[in-house]
């Protein structure tokens, strides 16, 4: 039974956005809705045309597939299905589910009660897809500097478009990305260790409280932001990650061209400094 | 909170929004669209993505001067006609006349603002007897004619039927613009840690040469001059013999800085950066870009080294060495010097001596 | 319409901040060192959490920890003025150029060489890990002292680890202290990438790869974990170990919100484990990618082609040799 033991009171009609009671239903644990119906179109039919793209490559090494976007003459025009066309579809087919995928889960939400982080914050990172794949094409003006759907073929694109500007770390919104990488998987092992560590105490000790949890990050640090605040602090950290991550890379080409060190001549030559 | 609150709460955040995103438009150096060019096959970022305005500047900066007329190339030598015409004697009077006038023209038009060294013709002739070797700009000359005659007859696998003239690098100045000595500007004693100072390897400063990176200022002096290895990359999967230290790749790096940065190119414009050391996959420049720092070592090696004896010493760098010759010397921001311009082609006085 | 009508409260700030008296914490067995009593408050960090400030313990590791990182810290610091002839201006206006570099290649694992030719980096990189093996022993005498698990020492102790692979083990495993990642902003982003040149592409390292997934799934676990537990705030999910002991609604709600929209579940317990092995796995993979490199595998790209996980393209150019190869090269 695809139900958990407390789930049948919370499977209720409504809560969608469009459609009303089409779709209103679970398949297994899944809930459908118009937008799962949606998802799985697109999803299905991206990755069928991967399948396609891989078989007119001639491989089917997981690690070597890549559909590659169209060369740059083609502008922001159409392309030839094999010659960057699939591309184009497939990264339709992604937004489409990717968008559908957010909307069916405002749809949950709805159901359950909950506010709409996730969705939002999932929209963030769609964001910074549509960044890579659709807004610094069009400000680039070809749909060719997309990167290209394969997982060491996409790495590829990231080392040459890296190179493209000498050092990509000297980059100050990358820079800034990076640091909130990094930072929020310090602050997630920091939650995920001080939950386990009061939900699971020393031998012989009883469950802790959030006393104990504001005990110890006071003492080790000074400050405990408490239960709320670490959630609203890491979802911060998480989505200012995404962001700088679509910033830094749609400055990378539409407003500026050369080494990423060079950019940092204007703090060299301040007047300040004679 | 009042309505009123609300709204100018709203309003300063707008304002801000729009501050922060005029001061980001402000430090960008052009806004879309760019000058875009695919190097390879699609979809791996294998292109050069270029700034319009920064293109029209430099194509600006780097105009060829206009060619001085062609001159009858029969007659007697100038080596018959003048006395210690050791270099360009093979060519007939009027020709060398003709590369004389235009020689004044690209390196000395006004000589050095405040010195006494004269202008013109008399920047490296006594003009009372023009046959005398006693200025240091007159040996000077006739090493670097003899330089240019070497780059157009034996380097034409980098410069090719392009050529170069004095002009490709000196632009009308008696020292051409871009120009190193040892040492990359960094202070040696600073460079080698003073006392118990931490040295700094001749790294982590702005580096002028290289981009302004902090990698090392100086990569020229061990790898063009000393000839020592460029290539790090390990050339096995699994290590076969001890290779070259991270400092020594942050070298290679900064010598490939200051390529790119001379050239108006990025690293793709010769590599495919998923691999650099790797030629199959590379753009067939890099072949040319190979030959331009062999030509650096023999030019630097066989002319410009050696004239630290000739220089006065106001004109040699902190170590006592003479200017130095690379990428940026002729190049100066564009990929091709003087946009391309045929200066054999237009003074073919300059190619190799005729018989 | 729906949307529009039923639009509520979202947690994302605290609208009223209620001031009691301060927290002065857990008692704790007493020792040679107590808890401070002094707090303070912050009106802004009560916007994003708890607006109470302190107190803080310090302890005995806390103090030697401190110590150690400022004498770290000062010999960085001063190595970077005095590299700059001790130009305040200078400093100020190189400071993200300025470094402090690792010994001379020459030098190989000599502990004892001029301190302008890496002493002053031996010295830094003692203190430096010194005082993280003190902030370490913190952590873990902190917990115990609340009868707490050890959870969060154990995730330090791996970002520990990679901290001592970049500077410590793997220099060692190369016979050189040149191998060492310099200090400073930007010398160690030129490492970095001389680092992935020298070693043919460090995206063909998979445990780079394993790593940069981790970090990713971090950051998307943090950003799905968080979002889940705002949107259950208005049933109390916030309390999550009160959840854990006695699942409520929030966490019902919270459960079925991920079995419903990806077919799956973590408990309100296990997506705490899941949290901490993703950020944990991150410099524990990441370190022994760096410890594979230059000591097991010396050209990433070239391994990745042996084992046919490298992509190949259509040729574009006519093909190129390398001319050092040629006859008459020179």
């Amino acid at each position: 039974m695809a139900m958990l033991s407390f789930e049948r009171k919370y499977r209720v009609r409504g809560g969608t956005l469009i459609g009303g009671d089409l779709f209103d239903f679970w398949v297994g644990p899944f809930y459908v809705g118009i937008f799962g119906v949606m998802t799985a179109f697109f999803a299905f039919l991206g990755t069928v045309l991967i399948f396609y793209g891989a078989s007119l490559q001639g491989t089917f090494n997981p690690w070597t597939i890549s559909i590659a976007p169209p060369d740059l003459k083609y502008g922001l025009g159409l392309a030839p299905l094999a010659e960057g066309g699939l591309w184009q579809i497939i990264t339709i087919c992604a937004i489409g589910s990717f968008v559908s995928w957010a909307l069916r889960e405002v749809e949950i939400c709805r159901k359950l009660g909950m506010g709409y982080h996730v969705p939002v914050a999932f929209g963030v990172a769609i964001f910074a897809y549509v960044t890579l794949v659709v807004i610094r094409p069009v400000l680039l003006g070809a749909w060719g500097h997309g990167f290209p759907y394969g997982i060491f073929s996409h790495l590829d694109w990231v080392s040459n478009v890296g190179y493209q500007y000498l050092n990509f770390m000297y980059n100050p919104a990358h820079m800034i990305a990076v640091t909130f990488f990094f930072t929020t998987t310090l602050a997630l092992s920091l939650h995920g260790a001080l939950v386990l560590s009061a939900a699971n105490p020393a031998k012989g000790e009883a469950v802790k409280t959030p006393e104990h949890e504001n005990a110890y990050f006071r003492d080790f640090i000074g400050y405990s932001i408490g239960t709320i605040g670490i959630h609203r602090l890491g979802l911060f950290l998480a989505l200012s990650a995404g962001f700088w991550s679509a910033v830094c890379i749609v400055i990378s080409g539409p407003f500026w061209t050369q080494g990423w060190p060079r950019w940092w001549s204007w703090w060299l030559d301040l007047p300040i400094w004679s | 909170m009042s309505t009123q609150i609300k709204s100018s709460i709203r309003f300063g955040a707008i304002a801000a929004a729009s501050l922060g995103l005029g001061l980001l438009l402000a430090a960008c150096q052009q806004n879309p669209p760019e000058a875009t060019q695919q190097n390879g096959y699609r979809g791996v970022a294998l292109e050069q993505v270029q700034s319009p305005k920064i293109l029209a500047k430099l194509a600006e900066a780097n105009q060829a001067p206009e060619v001085v007329p062609p001159g009858d190339r029969t007659g007697p030598r100038a080596s018959q006609v003048y006395q210690n015409v050791k270099v360009l004697g093979d060519l007939s009077e009027t020709e060398f006349t003709r590369i004389m006038v235009a020689m004044t023209g690209w390196v000395a038009p006004g000589g050095v603002a405040g010195s006494d060294e004269g202008q013109g013709c008399s920047y490296c002739h006594n003009l009372n007897n023009m046959a005398d070797e006693s200025k240091y700009q007159y040996q000077t000359a006739r090493r670097m004619i003899q330089m240019t005659r070497e780059i157009n007859s034996n380097w034409t696998n980098h410069v090719g039927a392009t050529g170069v003239s004095c002009y490709t690098c000196h632009r009308g100045n008696p020292i051409p613009a871009q120009t190193w000595f040892t040492g990359g500007g960094h202070p040696k004693n600073l460079a080698d840690g003073g006392g118990w100072i931490g040295a700094n390897n001749g790294q982590n400063l702005a580096g002028k040469h290289v981009g302004r990176a902090s990698l090392p200022a100086d990569p020229f002096t061990p790898l063009i001059q000393f000839a020592e290895t460029i290539r790090v990359t390990g050339k096995t999967a699994l290590p076969t013999a001890k290779g070259e230290n991270i400092a020594v790749a942050e070298r290679t790096n900064a010598l490939m800085n200051h390529m790119s940065d001379s050239l108006g190119v990025n690293c793709t414009f010769c590599h495919n950066s998923r691999a650099f050391s790797e030629w199959k996959d590379a753009p067939p420049q890099r072949v040319n870009a190979f030959h331009g720092i062999r030509m650096l070592r023999e030019l630097n090696a066989n002319y410009l080294a050696p004239l630290n004896t000739t220089y006065p010493a106001t004109k040699l760098g902190p170590e006592g060495d003479a200017a130095k010759a690379y990428c940026a010397t002729c190049h100066q921001g564009a990929q091709k010097p003087l946009n391309g311009a045929p200066m054999l082609g237009e003074y073919p006085e300059l190619g190799a001596p005729r018989p | 319409m729906g949307l529009l009508t039923t639009i509520d409260y979202q947690n994302i700030f605290t609208r009223v901040q209620v001031r009691g008296p301060d927290d002065l914490g857990v008692p704790i067995a007493k020792g040679i060192y107590e808890r401070g009593t002094k707090t303070s408050h912050n009106y802004w960090f009560g916007k994003l959490g708890d607006a109470q400030i302190g107190p803080v313990y310090l302890g005995v590791w806390g103090l030697l920890s401190i110590a150690c990182g400022i004498i770290a810290i000062e010999i960085i610091g001063l190595n970077m003025w005095a590299s700059v002839n001790w130009d305040p201006v200078q400093f100020v206006r190189q400071l993200f150029w300025l470094g402090l570099e690792p010994p001379l290649a020459k030098h190989g694992l000599n502990p004892f060489i001029p301190l302008n030719e890496g002493g002053w980096f031996l010295m830094t990189g003692l203190f430096f890990t010194l005082s993280v093996l003190f902030w370490w022993a913190r952590t873990y005498t902190r917990a115990r002292a609340l009868g707490m698990g050890t959870h969060v020492p154990w995730a330090f102790a791996a970002a520990i680890w990679l901290m001592l692979v970049l500077g410590f083990i793997r220099p060692v495993a190369m016979g050189c202290w040149c191998e060492a990642v310099p200090y400073g902003i930007f010398p160690h982003l030129d490492w970095v990438q001389a680092f992935s040149i020298r070693y043919g592409n460090l995206h063909y390292n998979p445990f780079h790869a394993f790593s940069i997934v981790f970090l990713y799934g971090s950051v998307l676990l943090f950003a799905m974990h968080a979002g889940t537990i705002l949107a259950v705030t208005r049933y109390g999910g916030e309390r999550e170990i009160e959840q854990i002991v006695d699942r409520g609604t929030a966490s019902e709600r919270a459960a079925l919100f991920w079995r419903w929209t990806m077919g799956f579940n973590a408990s309100m317990e296990s997506i705490h484990r899941w949290a901490w092995w993703f950020a944990v796995l991150t410099p524990i993979t990441g370190g022994i990618g760096i410890l594979l490199t230059g000591t097991v595998v010396d050209n990433w790209y070239l391994w990745a082609q042996h084992y046919g996980f490298a992509p190949s393209y259509p040729p574009v150019h006519p093909p190129v040799v390398d001319p050092a190869l040629l006859p008459g090269a020179r």
